[in-house]
């Protein structure tokens, strides 16, 4: 049996007073498209960043691999934090997409695709904007290569940060609510590079309030509430009636979203 | 009007004189002012506590006294604790000091107006926190704080005239003593704020042409 | 520091709000006028409005107290120092707060004028009940900025003779050898009325958004 792509165990994260994940257990299996879903305010999207350490969690622990991700038991049996150096190996191997793209302005599309690669990874000016290149043609986007974030479109910018987390070479992307800040029209260029990806066996967690996508790509899914782990197994196991009430309830309010098909 | 022109021709060695060193006082400060500034608002992001409460106090003193008030206690009470300078060198400090508390402001703005989630992106790509402020964070800033920055400079180049009061023989100095010997003084100082005029327009405007090149690099928004 | 010299400095920075109220208050004025002519559709009054303010906020204010104080007694307007003083700040502080005022103005959202447009409202009430009252908000805190610029601003006066608090630490500093004393506590006078009219500002832009959510 294959260890699993990122291993949750009992994740706990308060912020403050406020506890937003309540010790969530679950496994993401190599090779799938894991899909979570959920209301506003469920937890999925710090669960996510939890998984890109992005936020440390409160309690609990996270193996990415098998490897632990920031934090280990040590030999006493306390949680101790992982010298920067072990928690950047252990995070090279997992590449983030964000809602809000984050593709920095002064470069342009080859040079943020680029820029890990020459400057954490040391590779050569002319080899990475090679490596670059290739990665923007799988997005289609390699007659855009020299143009600035500000003159491209959002679903283009979206592409070229899918790109630039594939230019490491992952083994585990994330994806946070990639399409939340497009125009309609654009969420199909990006949600297609996401089919074409999970087409190549890419192992993919995606928080998305697009239902449709989740239940025809999606593999697994995972239902959170209240920072609540309430249910978790493939679409049609999730979708079957008699349905958990409270993913009724939320399926209700996301019937115009192509929900109305598993109605 | 009063103007005897052999006396003016007479006198433009003095005035070329005088306008270098306006200029001197104003480029120097400057530069003085941003590298200053710069450190100083780097200091109070990721330096130790105390003497981050100390630069704090140290910025909000500078920007809620009067420049001349400042010039004063460095050119007058400078040697009451072993500081003898001349005007020129305390005219400098004075204004690179007073500038550097302004840009300081300037650019933790700048640092704190770069979108946390590109420091987020660079983090999840693997570079450290060096290379995340070197190759992302104050290229991003430069942008956001040229604005800023251009409107401070001008600031700066009107405030040389204050540096007269300490007798630095500036461009007001002279002018004012030339005029006010040729009995023309109200002439020499309406072509003295005419001059200066000029110069903040044409600052001004080279400041919008550069930050029209660098509006390609603006924030994309989605 | 003797508590004599220290109220002599009190007595003094008193001197300096009075002229700098004083400037704000005529500066406003002016100040509003001013932007009136520059977001003047009249040609007429758009130019020499943008000129005023291009001049006032390019030139040194140094070189403006100079030029006014000796231009008026050259012009045959023999008034005294302090009047002199006060135009030179008014006309200064007026560039700036015609700048600030016109930008408030630009800034009211369309949008909202649009609705008047809709409820009826004549283009003289929109202004009077809509466009200026938000115009005014918006600039509020530039507006509270400049008087603190004019408190510092009016330590240049000193040049002319007036003695306000700058000029009368520097004739104390003179008399009792002691300038680092007197300049500090100058400074210190400085920083705590720029606290109270930070605080002023703050205060009453409060109780004007005391209606909002």
């Amino acid at each position: 049996m294959t260890v699993p792509a990122v291993s949750v165990k009992r994740l706990t994260k308060r912020f403050g007073q406020t506890e937003v994940l309540h010790e969530i257990d679950f496994d993401i299996p190599q090779g799938m498209v894991s899909c979570l879903i959920g209301p506003s305010g469920s937890g999925k999207s710090t669960l996510l960043r939890c998984m890109a350490f992005l936020e440390e969690a409160t309690e609990g622990s996270i193996l990415v691999n098998g490897q632990p991700l920031g934090f280990a038991e040590g030999p006493d049996g306390k949680l101790a934090r992982l010298p920067a150096a072990r928690i950047r190996a252990v995070r090279s191997q997992i590449g983030m997409v964000f809602q809000q793209f984050n593709l920095w302005p002064h470069m342009t599309a080859l040079g943020n695709v680029s820029e890990a690669l020459k400057t954490v990874q040391g590779i050569p000016r002319r080899e990475a904007e090679e490596r670059a290149m290739q990665q923007l043609k799988k997005v289609d986007l390699e007659n855009r290569a020299g143009y600035y974030p500000s003159q491209l479109s959002g679903g283009q910018q979206q592409r070229v940060a899918i790109a630039r987390a594939l230019a490491l070479e992952p083994k585990i992307m994330l994806f946070d609510e990639p399409t939340s800040s497009l125009d309609p029209e654009l969420t199909g260029e990006v949600l297609n590079v996401m089919r074409a990806l999970a087409a190549d066996g890419m192992t993919m967690v995606v928080v998305s309030h697009e239902i449709g996508f989740a239940a025809s790509v999606g593999q697994r899914l995972a239902f959170l509430d209240q920072g609540r782990l309430i249910l978790n197994g493939t679409p049609q196991e999730i979708f079957a009636k008699p349905r958990h009430r409270r993913l009724d309830q939320f399926l209700d309010t996301y019937l115009d979203r192509g929900a109305a098909m598993l109605v | 009007m009063n103007f005897d022109t052999g006396l003016i021709l007479a006198s433009l060695p003095e005035i070329m004189h005088a306008f270098s060193v306006t200029m001197l006082m104003w480029v120097a400060g400057v530069i003085g002012a941003t590298v200053l500034g710069f450190l100083v608002a780097v200091a109070r992001r990721y330096g130790p506590r105390l003497p981050r409460h100390l630069l704090r106090v140290f910025v909000e003193v500078i920007r809620g006294t009067p420049f001349l008030i400042q010039l004063f206690l460095l050119y007058y009470g400078g040697p009451f604790i072993g500081l003898s300078l001349d005007p020129v060198p305390a005219g400098l400090l004075g204004l690179t000091i007073y500038g550097a508390a302004y840009f300081s402001e300037i650019f933790r703005g700048g640092f704190e107006a770069v979108p946390p989630g590109h420091v987020e992106a660079a983090e999840c790509l693997g570079l450290n926190r060096q290379q995340t402020i070197r190759r992302i964070l104050i290229p991003e800033m430069t942008m956001l704080v040229l604005p800023a920055s251009v409107n401070m400079a001008i600031i700066l180049l009107k405030e040389t005239a204050v540096l007269s009061i300490i007798t630095v023989p500036e461009l007001t100095l002279v002018i004012s003593a030339i005029g006010s010997q040729q009995y023309a003084f109200v002439e020499s100082l309406f072509l003295l704020a005419l001059f200066y005029w000029g110069l903040v327009e044409i600052s001004g405007k080279l400041g919008r042409a550069a930050e029209a090149r660098l509006s390609r690099f603006r924030l994309a928004l989605a | 520091m003797s508590w004599k010299l220290f109220e002599l400095l009190v007595q003094a920075s008193l001197y300096t709000v009075l002229i700098s109220f004083a400037s704000i208050t005529i500066g406003l004025a002016i100040g509003t006028a001013v932007s009136g002519a520059m977001l003047s559709p009249s040609r007429l009054l758009s130019i020499p409005g943008r000129a005023f303010v291009s001049f006032f906020r390019g030139a040194p204010l140094l070189v403006q107290l100079l030029l006014i104080y000796n231009l008026l007694p050259a012009l045959g307007l023999n008034v005294p120092s302090i009047v002199a003083a006060i135009t030179g700040l008014s006309l200064c502080t007026a560039a700036y707060q015609a700048e600030n005022l016109r930008g408030g103005f630009q800034s009211v959202p369309r949008g909202l004028l649009e609705a008047a447009d809709m409820a009826g409202l004549s283009a003289l009430q929109q202004f009077r009940r809509i466009r200026a009252p938000i115009a005014f908000r918006l600039a509020f805190p530039s507006l509270v900025n400049e008087a603190i610029m004019i408190l510092k601003a009016s330590s240049l006066v000193s040049v002319v003779g007036i003695v306000e608090l700058t000029r009368m630490a520097q004739d104390l500093a003179a008399s009792t050898y002691r300038p680092i004393e007197l300049f500090a506590a100058a400074g210190f006078l400085y920083l705590m009325i720029n606290w109270l009219i930070a605080l002023g500002g703050s205060l009453f832009e409060r109780s004007f958004r005391a209606g909002r959510p």
